[in-house]
């Protein structure tokens, strides 16, 4: 056996016979590295692909409407930006084998630790009943009775993670993210002009009308759906369920810019989708609005695709944020908390989940239940937490202590990532200001 | 493999010369990870332990803020704000 299969497969494999273990014997070694990476993939596609969630869809198309393709090279700012941020949280989790919340308690304290845990219970919560709100509108649009087909949803959503098995949710999870590649083909199906597209990719330019009350918030709101604080909480829990390995961190850094790249793409679709409702002179409330006007001219294949679109994105976004809040709690309250548990075992962390997922759905069915300043809530909560939960991150992944030589950021990690927090703070302090003064941008 | 139900681990006792060994995670034997709890919480200097401070302050003033905007969007001070 050589150095390379020493290093995959722990103590056992150290010897020339293993203990009984299964897994996969292979004689070429790009067949290894093919299928180490795929039993390693999953949670940075997953992480990724859940933020393009019901909130995103609204926002990217919001975008494509109002600005066509002008704020496309936004999009390509953020993927190393995503990629830097959740490439420490792969370190992280990889080198300690914990969440996120477990590590700002053990190493920050009691305050932070609660403060942290409430503040990511609470962006989440009001998250939820977003991604709900959007299942109920994109139903309705397709003549399913809301009170009827939420709950399905919801039920579905708890059978996702009762099985007990990582492996059985990892793999209905990415079958869901792949199914966003439709985006791909409703951006293609639109017509969009590709010259117009790179141009406004590569070429950062502020559009017609200069930098106004209504661009600087879209502008906030995309950069906030992107990099969401449950993110960081989510991957860490994740790959530290998955158990994976100190020999899995290339993969698992592989994973997370394969997850980044994909996402960016299947954003910038959406923005195009929002461009055609544009060039149509369509203007919508929503996406679902959107795939309704937009089917007069790119048939009904388009409009039941966007609208499926968006269920898919809720039911992601639904799955990734309420295991994140459920693997915080459990990690905090010291509770068992693993798919790989059956309910029996880990009762408080599935309860969790399921009090999350049933309470947002409740709420979204209340009659005239204020979902406005619900939406509103999650911007601003989510601008606010960003900030400070990267900077837990950077101070983490600089402790020698907790992480050795090998794990901390070096020099050029931490001039990146204090760039990106400095710049995160900015634009969290515009939009404090802008909640205190509303009037202090022009207005569109 | 895996991730799309391809791969099909197998119980595997040896391994032949030159052959490698593709294991789960979650079929590997537990890695030892450092203990975190053991170390407790983190040494920090004045100048860092000063900044939480304040961003401790500001988080809470933010908090607030944002509160009372919501609750005036609400209407709960006797008046639809914006």
């Amino acid at each position: 056996m050589t150095d390379e299969v020493l290093s995959i497969s722990t103590a056992g494999a150290a010897q020339a016979t293993l203990p009984p273990v299964r897994g996969r014997v292979v004689r070429k070694k790009w067949l290894y590295s093919v299928l180490t990476f795929l039993t390693v993939f999953g949670p940075g596609l997953i992480v990724m692909e859940a933020d393009n969630d019901a909130g995103a869809v609204s926002t990217y198309v919001q975008a494509g409407a109002q600005y066509g393709t002008r704020l496309l090279w936004i999009l390509l700012l953020l993927l190393p930006v995503t990629y830097f941020i959740q490439e420490m949280v792969v370190r992280l989790g990889i080198a300690t084998g914990k969440g996120h919340a477990a590590m700002i308690y053990q190493r920050f304290g009691r305050w932070w630790g609660m403060f942290s845990l409430v503040d990511l219970q609470l962006v989440n919560f009001l998250t939820l009943v977003t991604e709900f709100a959007a299942i109920s509108l994109a139903l309705s649009h397709m003549n399913i009775a809301p009170r009827v087909g939420v709950p399905l949803a919801a039920v579905a959503l708890i059978v996702m993670v009762l099985s007990g098995s990582y492996r059985r949710w990892e793999r209905v999870t990415v079958f869901l993210c792949l199914l966003d590649l439709a985006w791909v083909a409703i951006a293609l199906k639109v017509r969009p002009s590709f010259g117009e597209i790179v141009h406004n990719t590569i070429v950062p330019g502020i559009p017609r009308g200069g930098v106004t009350a209504s661009l600087m918030f879209l502008v906030i709101a995309i950069v906030g759906t992107t990099i969401a604080p449950w993110q960081l909480f989510f991957q860490q829990s994740c790959i530290a369920d998955k158990r994976l390995r100190f020999s899995d961190v290339k993969w698992a850094r592989l994973d997370t810019l394969l997850g980044a790249v994909f996402t960016i793409i299947v954003a910038g679709c959406m923005m195009l989708a929002g461009n055609a409702a544009r060039m149509h002179g369509i203007s919508f409330f929503d996406p679902a609005q959107m795939a309704n006007d937009l089917h007069v001219f790119s048939g009904e294949a388009v409009r039941s695709a966007i609208l499926l679109l968006m269920i898919n994105a809720a039911v992601l976004g639904t799955t990734a944020i309420s295991l994140s809040s459920a693997w915080a709690y459990g990690e905090v309250k010291g509770w068992p908390h693993s798919l790989e548990m059956p309910f029996r075992k880990a009762p408080g962390f599935y309860v969790t989940y399921v009090v999350c997922v049933g309470l947002a759905a409740a709420i979204v069915l209340i009659p005239r239940a204020p979902l406005q300043l619900i939406i509103l809530g999650v911007q601003v909560l989510a601008g606010i937490m960003l900030p400070s939960a990267i900077i837990f991150l950077q101070l983490l992944l600089n402790d020698k202590e907790l992480l050795g030589e090998q794990y901390v950021n070096k020099r050029w990690n931490n001039r990146v990532n204090w760039t990106i927090i400095i710049v995160l703070f900015i634009l969290s302090l515009i939009l404090a200001a802008q909640v205190a003064a509303p009037n202090l941008f022009p207005g569109s | 493999m895996s991730v799309m139900g391809l791969f099909r681990p197998t119980v595997i006792r040896d391994v032949p010369e030159n052959h490698f060994v593709v294991i789960h995670p979650l079929d590997d034997v537990p890695e030892q990870k450092i203990d975190a709890s053991a170390l407790g919480p983190m040494p920090m200097t004045a100048s860092v332990r000063l900044s939480l401070l304040a961003l401790r302050g500001y988080l809470v003033l933010m908090m607030l803020l944002v509160f009372y905007h919501v609750m005036d969007l609400a209407g709960a001070f006797g008046h639809h704000a914006h």
